[in-house]
Parts: structure tokens; C-alpha cells; sequence
């Protein structure tokens, strides 16, 4: 123990292995200060437990309820199912559009068996269509999202994952599995979004001359441990943070000088596409039957992506390319609804549903008809 | 697993619970044995193979040198440690470098060499481990330690695991001992050990990552040109969060270790108020200079063989200093301008052995040595030469057309978090946090203990490995 008569020693250095050259280092001491340390960490834990109460109150007062983070150790949860004996299962591919929009129950409700959501916003789900190609285990079908302004420019915020899943430690395996059953689906600052870091970075800070400071984009969605995800409802509900969600996509909307050219655009595009189409001719031959899908959008969101990525040369030179089927949704009246978009890119909870069900609609009746003979080919190749 | 994961928290609970078990010491230290390896397996299972590899190739090593007649005998044993150590370390860290720089040299000389993919995993902790090994040969040949009286302490001072995978480096003659009788943190080194553990993880969690790491990626892995500002602010994000991440993992060790019962070594002493370089090494990581300074540069003649020699020791010393902590040339160029520095200040000592700064200087000579401490940074943290100029044209005013990359908030945060850093190091430079923490009013250390630890759950850390793990 270290007391007080005796800190003068303390005060200055105690010796390190640098104060001892070329000898035996002997055994470390580690003194103690004296101080009333049950007191002091009694009081510690009231105060902790105080700070976090009020941390939590806060943001559940914002319209915080508790929700699943959506990390690569859930992402690796749900492409590990394709090792663990379903690897004849539908999967769902794209960005955040195919990740908020679909709803696993309602596809589940009508299809008998759930999806495998492997959607990544802000991904292009070209890494992860790559990576189920080389894999000879995914013998069901890929239905791919195809969100413009990522697919055609292969931006991959969120690229990796899979990467991540060959990798994962099993220290990983174990933290996420407590994280999403212990803590997770009862705190609800423990969002990525209101982070100490995040919340003190989106602040008004004024600009540096010549360098602005962009908002980044704000939480959109709930996830559960399924990764079945759905819009938040603040963004339904809530007429500020709505614009608030709308002004972050129109930073965006007008290109800037450090932004690709026209023309640099139209070569990102044809590289991504030749990606594809090397993609989906594996996973053809392999007997995988690949369908693309262009989610809804509207408002300015809608009109950005026309004015950048044009139909003709992007959505479908990309059919063209791969010979896979798409579907757009201006192109069934069932899809090409006035669906709510409450910040023009993703759809409402309630309109998820109703789009999951009407798609899934088309797609049986007019691209996967062969349901049960589909299952006796995989059946056979195996 | 890394300290700073929600794995860690059951496993330490896990361990604490049965080492406060009316248990036989043996089977305490074997409890915290299996502990130790499934610690390192949750990295990698297989990998555990290596850690035993060592541990047994080093016990035998150690027991026929010490039972040895001869010199000749005496020495090839030592040797053989060095060299299984050594070469395992070789194989796993500096395989790909040495195939890479071999095919460099090969195309120099017009040949079109063109190796097969060496596809090998870094085993976490390597160095690290194989240091702490080695020790216990070097020393038992030196005559410095005894061998372990049982291959369980043994074994266990090597697997040990809050200073297995990043240190502090343990000599044996620190850690076996306190395996020879039981040992129980009492209420008090317990809750003190807590508290070491929240500032360190503090110290990673909150400082390191969630606030300097992002200003230091945005100028070091970006492919833009940095001004003076930038380049600066970048690299002395990078110089708190190395500080932050390393300190703070040794920290978190030292608090695990004493949670425990057991005491672990200081690896820093507020290394930014150092003043010359010597004194820098005094201070930053402590056991690994020490180690490189008992094992390598006192063997290779120190200062023992005129000034040539110790010239030339010093700079060995340093650039394999600088090597053992990544296979890239800007590791060994770090340690380079380290073994230059130290050099330039030995030779600046004898010339001017009588001088003694006034207060001012003292404090201008201190920051004068963590701005070019600041300079080696960028070969640290660049992943090319390339890069490296690149910044520190920056540093030097050169790259003036340099748009600017970080905004305010990155300015502001990195100013201040870096600039109390080294106004703490300054007021701490003569004294111990113990001391410190004895005379502060207990409701103080209870508020920044709450505050610290308030701070750490809501940064909400995404369990970073910490840097050194890489080493």
C-alpha cells in the first residue's frame, strides 16, 4: 500500500527496467494509494449509473427505442446459413433500398421459407454477388437491388463483410453474439448514430475556409436480429428530422468539382457492369438464376439519379450485359405505385410490406414460376 | 481477444470468479493457464501450436544449458532458442518482406523472379511473445535468473494473458516469482485494478479511436496532398493515438494483472515531456527499449568499445528496433532517424557535457524533442515512402496548391485532446500516478472514475484491435 508518509518516494520516479541496465529486473512493485476505495467506487457506480440513466432517457425521449446494430458479425450470421444447409435459399442482395424495403415476414408469409438478407446500405452488391459465385455451396437464387448511384459507381461503404466472415475470431463470434442478446435489445443509445464521437462531430462546428463540413447521414432504420429491417418511424413521423434526412441526400445531388465527370461516371458504370455480368455468368452456369431489381425511389432523389446514370445507358445496358432478367419498378403498374418515400430513397414500414408482397407477386408470376421444379434441379445436382 | 470487447468482460469476470475460489495454488495457476490459452485462441485457435512451440522449445533450451559442461554446449543451446525463436518469428512476420525485397533485387539484377503467393496469416502477438521467451534463455545463460522451479510457472509466465499479446515484455525473473506463492488481489488492489482498467481503456476506447484515429486516416490513407495544417494535425492525431492505444493496452494489463493479484511492470513514463531522446526511450515503452538495450546492444559491445562501436551499436540497435515492429522499410527508416537522433544527442552531451538549461530551455528542448519525436511519426504510420514525403513536404510548408482535407471539428478535437496530453505529461513528468491518486480527494477520483467510464460505454468502441497487436 502507498501511504502518505511515504508518497515523498513516489512522488518521483519509481525505476524501471530503463533505470537498471544489464541485471536481473526484479519483481515489479504496484503499490496501492491510500484511499477509502470502497467509498470511492460505491460512489463511482451511483454516478456511472446516474449518467447512463439519463443518457438513455435522452435519447429514448428523442423516439429512440432499443434496435439491433447492424454489423458484419450480423451480416456473417446470415451468410453462414449458405454453409450451415441452405444454400438453395433465395438471397437478397443490393443497398440500403433491398435492405429497408423488403420485409422478410411478409416474403416469408408468402414464399414459405425467409430470405437470406445479405443487402448492405450504402454497398454495391457486387462484392458480395462476386463472393456468392465463387462460393460452389449457393445453389438458390440471387435476387440483386440495383440503387444507381451505388451499383454503377461499385461505392462500397459498407464493403468487406465478407472478408470479415472468413475471418471472424471466435472472440468475435462470442462478442456478437452477447452484444445483440444482452445489451442491444435493451439500451437504446447503443446505436452507432449516438455515439460520443457521432453526436459531437454533427454539431454546428463552423467551417474551415475551403473545406466544408458535410452532414453524414442520420439513422434511417430498425434491424432485428434477423436482419429483417424497416424504416424508422421518426423519419415517417417526424416533419423536421424528414427534411433533415432529405437535405443530407441533396449534398449529394449537385456535383462538385472533386465528384467524377459525366464521362468518368459512364466508365464506372461500364466496369461495373462487365463486373456483373462476369458474376452472373458463373452463377448461370452453376444453375443460379440471377434477377435484378430496380427498388423505387422519387421526389429529387429520383430526378439526381435520371440526370446522372441514365436508364438507357445504365439499368439497361446492365440487363443487356449479364442476359439476366430485371425488374424496374416503373414498369409494373403494381410496383410503380404513390408509395410513401418519406425522404424520396427508402419506402415506410407500412409501404415496405405492401411493395415486399406486390414484388413478390410479379416475381412468382412472371420470373421464378418454377418453384418446385427449381428445388428438383438443385436436388439433382447435388 | 482484445481487452476492450464484450468477450473479455464474461472471460475476466469468468477468471476473477475462480481465482476467488478456495482453491489449491496449483490449480489457481492452472485455471489461469487455460484461461491464458483460451485468451489467445479466441484470436485463432491453431495458432496456439506456435505458442506452445516456444514455451517448450525455450523450458528444454533453458534446462540442458544450465545442465550443460562446457562453453561450446552451453552456447549452442542458447543459440538454439534464439534461432527457433527467431526463425518462427522470421517465418511468420518478415517471410512476405524478405520474398518481396528478394524479387526487387532479383529484378535489379535482370532477373524475372516471380515467387509463389506466401499467403500467411500474422499470428497476434508474435514479437511480443517470442521476446518474453527469449528472455528466460538469455537470462538463465547469462546468469542472470535461475530456471522455473516447475514447467507450470514456467509456462505460465510466458501464456500469461494480460501481457501476452502486447506486453508489457516480462522477464522471467519479474513474473515467475510471484507464481511461487499464492497471491489474491485484496478489496483494494482489486477495486485499484479496476480503476487502471478504465482509464486505460479510456485511453483506447475514447481517445484513441473514437477521437485521433479518424484526423490520422483521413491525411495518412488518403491520396490527397496535405498542407502544413493538415500534415501537422494529422500526424499529431497519429502521435496521441499511438500514445493513447499502446499506453492505454499496457495500462488495462497492468489493472487485469493487479485484479489478480500479480504486478506487471511500468511500459511508459509521459514519454511527450522527454527531454532529448535518451530520455524519450526512458520513458516510451519501456521494456521493449530496455530489452533491445540488454539483449542487443549491450551484447554487440554498447559503450564498452570507443565511439565508433557504440555509435554503431546504437544504430543497429535502432534500426532492428524498427524492423521488429513491421516488415516495411519505413519501420526500419523510423528506427533509423531514432538511432540518429540518439546518436546526434550523445555526440551534442560530450561536446557540451557542462551545459544545463534554464527552465525556459528545458521546456524548449522538451518540445523541440516531441516535434522531431513527431517527424519519426510519419514513417511509422505512412504505408510508403511515398506517402511519407508526401507529408512531410506538408510538415515543411511545401505542398502549397494542398487543398484542405480536415474540417474544423478535426482541428479543434485533435488540438485539444493532443495539446492536454502533453500539458499532462509535462505537470506528470516527475511523478507516478500513485502518487497523484493519494493525495486527490476521493469524491475527484470517484467523479473522473464515473466520467471516464460514462465516457467509454456511450463512445460505444467497435472492439479495434489495438495497434500493437500488428508487431
Amino acid at each position: 500500500m502507498l501511504d502518505r508518509a511515504a508518497d515523498d518516494e513516489h512522488v518521483h520516479q519509481r525505476e524501471t527496467a530503463s533505470d537498471r541496465p544489464g541485471v536481473a529486473q526484479p519483481v515489479p512493485k504496484r503499490p496501492v494509494p491510500v484511499q477509502p476505495w470502497s467509498a470511492i467506487f460505491i460512489g463511482m457506480l451511483l454516478m456511472l449509473s446516474v449518467l447512463l440513466g439519463a443518457w438513455e432517457w435522452y435519447w429514448r425521449d428523442f423516439g429512440v427505442t432499443p434496435s439491433i446494430r447492424n454489423t458484419d458479425g450480423l451480416w456473417a450470421i446470415q451468410r453462414r446459413r449458405i454453409d450451415n444447409g441452405e444454400g438453395n435459399a433465395t438471397v437478397l442482395l443490393g443497398a440500403s433500398r433491398v435492405y429497408f424495403d423488403m420485409q422478410l415476414p411478409v416474403w416469408e408469409k408468402l414464399a414459405g421459407k425467409r430470405p437470406i438478407q445479405l443487402a448492405y446500405e450504402g454497398t454495391t452488391p457486387l462484392g458480395y454477388l462476386e463472393d456468392l459465385a465463387a462460393d460452389p455451396k449457393f445453389t438458390g437464387r440471387a435476387l440483386v437491388g440495383v440503387a444507381p448511384d451505388v451499383f454503377f459507381t461499385g461505392f462500397a461503404y459498407r464493403g468487406g463483410a465478407d472478408k470479415y466472415t472468413r475471418r471472424e475470431s471466435p472472440s468475435q463470434r462470442i462478442g456478437q453474439w452477447l452484444s445483440m442478446n444482452f445489451v442491444e435489445p435493451y439500451l437504446a443509445f447503443y446505436d452507432p448514430d449516438f455515439s460520443l464521437h457521432t453526436v459531437l462531430r454533427r454539431q454546428p462546428w463552423p467551417d474551415r475556409p475551403g473545406k466544408h463540413a458535410s452532414l453524414d447521414v442520420r439513422k434511417l432504420s430498425m434491424t432485428d436480429a434477423g436482419r429483417n429491417t424497416h424504416m424508422w418511424s421518426k423519419v415517417v413521423t417526424d416533419p423536421d428530422y424528414r427534411a433533415l434526412a432529405r437535405s443530407i441526400w441533396e449534398q449529394d445531388f449537385q456535383l462538385g468539382p472533386d465528384d467524377p465527370t459525366p464521362e468518368q461516371l459512364k466508365k464506372m458504370a461500364s466496369e461495373q457492369i462487365e463486373r456483373a455480368a462476369k458474376a452472373v455468368k458463373i452463377l448461370r452456369e452453376r444453375g443460379v438464376p440471377v434477377l435484378f431489381v430496380r427498388m423505387p425511389s422519387n421526389g429529387k432523389y429520383l430526378e439526381f439519379e435520371n440526370r446522372i446514370l441514365p436508364r438507357a445507358e445504365t439499368w439497361d445496358a446492365l440487363l443487356a450485359a449479364t442476359g439476366a432478367p430485371g425488374i424496374h419498378f416503373q414498369d409494373y403498374p403494381e410496383l410503380n405505385q404513390d408509395w410513401e418515400l418519406p425522404e424520396w430513397s427508402h419506402l415506410s414500414q407500412a409501404d415496405g410490406e405492401r411493395f415486399t408482397a406486390a414484388l413478390y407477386g410479379v416475381i412468382a408470376r412472371d420470373f421464378w414460376r418454377d418453384d418446385a421444379a427449381h428445388a428438383a434441379q438443385v436436388s439433382s445436382r447435388e | 481477444m482484445v481487452f476492450n470487447c464484450l468477450t473479455f468482460v464474461v472471460f475476466f469476470a469468468t477468471v476473477l470468479g475462480l481465482h476467488s475460489l478456495r482453491l489449491p495454488w496449483i490449480a489457481k495457476k492452472i485455471n489461469l493457464l487455460i484461461a491464458s490459452y483460451i485468451f489467445y485462441a479466441a484470436w485463432n485457435p491453431p495458432f496456439v501450436i506456435l505458442l506452445w512451440i516456444s514455451t517448450v522449445v525455450d523450458w528444454y533450451a533453458a534446462r540442458q544449458l544450465v545442465e550443460a559442461k562446457g562453453k561450446a554446449r552451453r552456447h549452442a543451446w542458447m543459440l538454439l532458442s534464439v534461432v527457433a525463436n527467431l526463425g518462427m518469428l522470421g517465418y511468420f512476420k518478415y517471410g512476405q518482406f524478405l520474398l518481396d525485397n528478394f524479387t526487387v533485387l532479383m529484378a535489379s539484377l535482370g532477373v524475372d523472379y516471380q515467387p509463389a503467393h506466401y499467403d500467411i496469416v500474422l499470428p497476434v502477438g508474435i514479437s511480443f511473445y517470442t521476446f518474453a521467451t527469449l528472455s528466460y534463455t538469455l537470462d538463465v545463460y547469462l546468469g542472470r535468473a535461475q530456471t522455473a522451479r516447475n514447467f507450470l510457472d514456467y509456462a505460465l509466465f510466458v501464456t500469461f494473458f494480460p501481457h501476452l499479446v502486447a506486453g508489457p515484455i516480462m522477464r522471467p525473473t519479474e513474473l515467475v516469482p510471484q507464481f511461487a506463492k499464492p497471491r489474491q488481489a485484496s478489496g483494494d488492489q482489486l477495486r485499484f485494478g479496476l480503476a487502471l482498467m478504465t482509464l486505460g481503456l479510456f485511453n483506447k476506447i475514447v481517445l484513441a479511436d473514437s477521437f485521433l484515429s479518424a484526423a490520422a486516416e483521413k491525411v495518412y490513407d488518403s491520396d490527397k496532398l496535405p498542407g502544413t495544417l493538415d500534415a501537422w494535425i494529422g500526424t499529431l492525431a497519429f502521435s496521441g493515438q499511438i500514445f493513447c492505444d499502446f499506453a492505454g493496452y499496457s495500462t488495462t494489463a497492468i489493472g487485469v494483472a493487479l485484479c489478480l493479484g500479480f504486478a506487471m511492470p511500468d511500459n511508459f513514463r509521459f514519454p511527450y515531456a522527454a527531454v532529448g531522446f535518451s530520455d524519450f526511450w526512458r520513458r516510451w515503452h519501456i521494456t521493449l527499449s530496455s530489452w533491445l538495450r540488454d539483449y542487443l546492444y549491450i551484447p554487440l559491445g554498447g559503450n564498452r568499445h570507443g565511439a565508433a562501436r557504440t555509435y554503431a551499436a546504437l544504430m543497429m540497435t535502432m534500426l532492428l528496433g524498427g524492423l521488429w515492429h513491421g516488415a516495411n522499410w519505413t519501420f526500419v527508416a523510423w528506427g533509423g532517424l531514432h538511432g540518429l537522433y540518439l546518436a546526434v544527442e550523445r555526440f551534442l552531451r560530450g561536446r557540451f557535457s557542462n551545459y544545463s538549461p534554464g527552465p525556459l530551455m528545458f521546456v524548449a528542448l522538451g518540445l523541440l524533442t516531441y516535434a522531431l519525436i513527431n517527424l519519426t511519426w510519419v514513417f511509422f504510420r505512412a504505408k510508403t515512402f511515398g506517402k511519407a514525403w508526401d507529408v512531410l513536404r506538408g510538415m515543411l510548408g511545401f505542398n502549397v496548391a494542398a487543398k484542405p482535407i480536415l474540417t474544423m471539428y478535426y482541428l479543434v478535437t485533435v488540438g485539444v485532446i493532443v495539446g492536454c496530453i502533453v500539458l499532462t505529461h509535462w505537470i506528470m513528468r516527475g511523478r507516478t500516478l500513485e502518487s497523484v491518486v493519494t493525495r486527490a480527494p476521493p469524491a475527484a477520483i470517484s467523479i473522473v472514475w464515473a466520467l471516464m467510464a460514462f465516457a467509454i460505454v456511450i463512445a460505444q468502441g467497435s472492439g479495434n484491435a489495438f495497434i500493437y497487436f500488428q508487431f
